[in-house]
């Protein structure tokens, strides 16, 4: 009985309303998930870039995967884990999430959707404008792909902070020693192995550098590191299982 | 209620058995039993922190028990939660609405939830917002409504998937006086159809006035329980209600008539007076600590 029509069918129906919301103010989402990428776009590929003595096209073309693959992270985490956050304790609607019968599956996928969504509503837009500053990009139906699969991974990060936190300020933790290091340090804006030997290993071990390494293989025709693929989507199942434990052991 | 059933109608469709919550040190339900039966409207009276609405979470799924058992429909809480969920509707306590979504969205999203189908999604919405007139309501923003409205709308809600057992935490609080009695004749008319209630309150007289049986909760435990008759007779059916030399207020509770007289010509030329014992005096008597 559970097919996977069946579980999409849930999904639909739990992602709904943030659907809706998304629908509403399509506007207000697009300037939440654009402003920060064009940002790291202007100030680093132009302003960064343009001081450089080769000019600042190598380094655009080098940078906008990198910025394509940060959004797929900044376009997602904070959004999610904050609407969580905001249902389980506020609005209390996540209980009624609860007490509907559908699979916890369905609740994951669901709930993470609009993240998905979101990640890849502004990984279009920025390829777009990426296209038109840096002609060197080339887009592979394959970057899509990726960014469904790094936008669901932190949509399902941001699930899972929103539920372990039981403050808003615990929320600022997570972004101070998970979100805000990923955002700089994960070979978004440089190149990694310019790192000292130990931090390379930290940063080896974060979801983001893989998203990256990816991206950029796909999108320079660099190739695309393999081991980088399994990292990401050992990520991918470790979220959604965290995910599904706290909801099945009720103990959010 | 439905003729053509086979059920036993007093069979139970609720059993709490030795249910324990605790949070951290405090044992918010302390090891209470109890059955709520098939088709009948059941109350859970009780002061404020008596473990009401922690009970109803955990019979509802939502909340994890620290021990206990609870069947509902024969089916555990804890292994069969998606037989349980279907078979269940709750107006929380704390209004669990999405205050970015309109009343409209809210209902349809509830609806969405429970797996009605989308053929029959519309009617069933309109169905359920004509039985508390939230019509004009309905485009509203959640953020945007008055207390009373939004309690409207999550009953709404609670109810739209047409549960077997529709569990209303305090559904009366807040609502004016015309509204309430609009959710008695709703809730009687769901009953009449078979649905199984069981409900919070804080109002005795609406207690009285709706449910079979009653059960009275303190500190965790479940310290009476049984019909509106059922208790008066603990208590005593005849009150004598009389105020003390500071002008306290004294009820005192006699089995009959007659040594409720007697002890009222004992009070001289104080003012009394005597009636049949309501669910007030029942409750004050039990979580008074008069009764021991
Ligand atoms: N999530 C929680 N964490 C810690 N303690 C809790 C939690 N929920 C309830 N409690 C405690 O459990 C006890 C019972 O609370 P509950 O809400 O069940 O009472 P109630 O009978 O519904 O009261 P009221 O009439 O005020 O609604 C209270 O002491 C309350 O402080
Ligand atoms: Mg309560």
């Amino acid at each position: 009985m559970t097919g996977p029509l069946t579980i999409l069918d849930e999904t639909y129906r739990v992602a709904w309303g943030d659907l809706v919301y998304i629908r509403d103010n399509i506007g207000e989402v697009l300037v939440t998930c654009l402003v920060g990428p064009l940002l790291y776009l202007l100030a680093f590929g132009f302003g960064l870039g343009g001081s450089m003595e080769q000019g600042s096209s190598q380094y655009i073309a080098f940078i906008i995967p990198g910025i394509i693959a940060l959004t797929t992270l900044s376009a997602t985490f904070s959004t999610v884990s904050m609407k969580i956050l905001l249902q389980r304790l506020f609005y209390m609607s996540f209980d009624e999430l609860k007490l509907c019968p559908i699979h916890i599956s369905s609740m994951v996928l669901g709930k993470t959707l609009a993240g998905t969504v979101r990640a890849l509503i502004s990984c279009t837009a920025i390829m777009a404008i990426g296209h038109l500053v840096s002609p060197d990009v080339t887009f592979d139906p394959w970057v899509f792909v990726v960014v469904l699969v790094a936008g669901f991974t932190f949509s399902c990060f941001g699930m899972l902070a929103g539920m372990l936190c039981n403050h808003t300020q615990r929320l600022n933790l997570f972004n101070s020693i998970a979100i805000i290091p990923m955002t700089f340090l994960c070979g978004t804006l440089f190149d990694v192995s310019a790192l000292p030997d130990g931090a390379s290993w930290v940063v080896y071990a974060l979801p983001l550098t893989h998203v990256s390494g990816i991206m950029r293989g796909l999108m320079l025709d660099t190739g695309v590191p393999f081991d980088s693929v399994l990292i990401l989507l050992a990520y991918t199942a470790a979220f959604f299982a965290a995910c599904y434990w706290l909801i099945r052991t009720n103990r959010c | 209620m439905t003729p053509e059933t086979t059920e036993k109608p007093d069979d139970e469709i609720i059993e709490v058995q030795d249910l324990t919550v605790r949070f951290g040190d405090l044992a918010a339900v302390d090891g209470i039993s109890f059955s709520v039966r098939r088709g009948e409207i059941f109350g859970f009276l009780g002061p404020n922190g008596a473990g009401k609405t922690t009970t109803i979470r955990t019979i509802t799924t939502i909340q994890r028990m620290t021990s206990g058992r609870i069947l509902v429909d024969g089916f555990d809480v804890d292994k069969d939660y998606l037989e349980v969920r279907k078979r269940i509707g709750i107006a929380q306590q704390h209004i669990s609405l999405d205050k970015h979504l309109t009343v409209r969205q809210n209902i349809k999203q509830h609806a969405l939830l429970h797996k009605i189908p989308r053929s029959e999604m519309d009617a069933r919405i309109d169905r359920a917002v004509e039985l508390l007139g939230l019509d004009e309501y309905m485009d509203r923003l959640v953020d945007e409504l008055s207390g009373g409205w939004k309690r409207k709308t999550s009953i709404v809600c609670s109810m739209v998937h047409e549960p077997e057992i529709l569990l209303l935490d305090e559904p009366t609080a807040g609502l004016d006086t015309m509204s309430r009695h609009v959710l008695w004749d709703l809730v009687r008319t769901l009953n009449g159809r078979g649905t199984t209630i069981f409900l919070t309150t804080h109002y005795m007289e609406e207690a009285e006035l709706l449910c079979d049986r009653v059960a009275i909760m303190d500190h965790g435990r479940i310290v009476a329980m049984g019909t509106v008759d059922e208790l008066r007779d603990i208590v005593g059916r005849v009150t004598v209600e009389t105020t003390d030399a500071e002008g306290r207020t004294v009820r005192r509770h006699f089995a009959d008539r007659g040594s409720a007289r007697t002890f009222a010509k004992s009070l001289g030329d104080r003012y009394y007076s005597m009636r049949r014992t309501t669910l007030e005096d029942v409750y004050l008597s039990i979580t008074g600590g008069n009764l021991a």
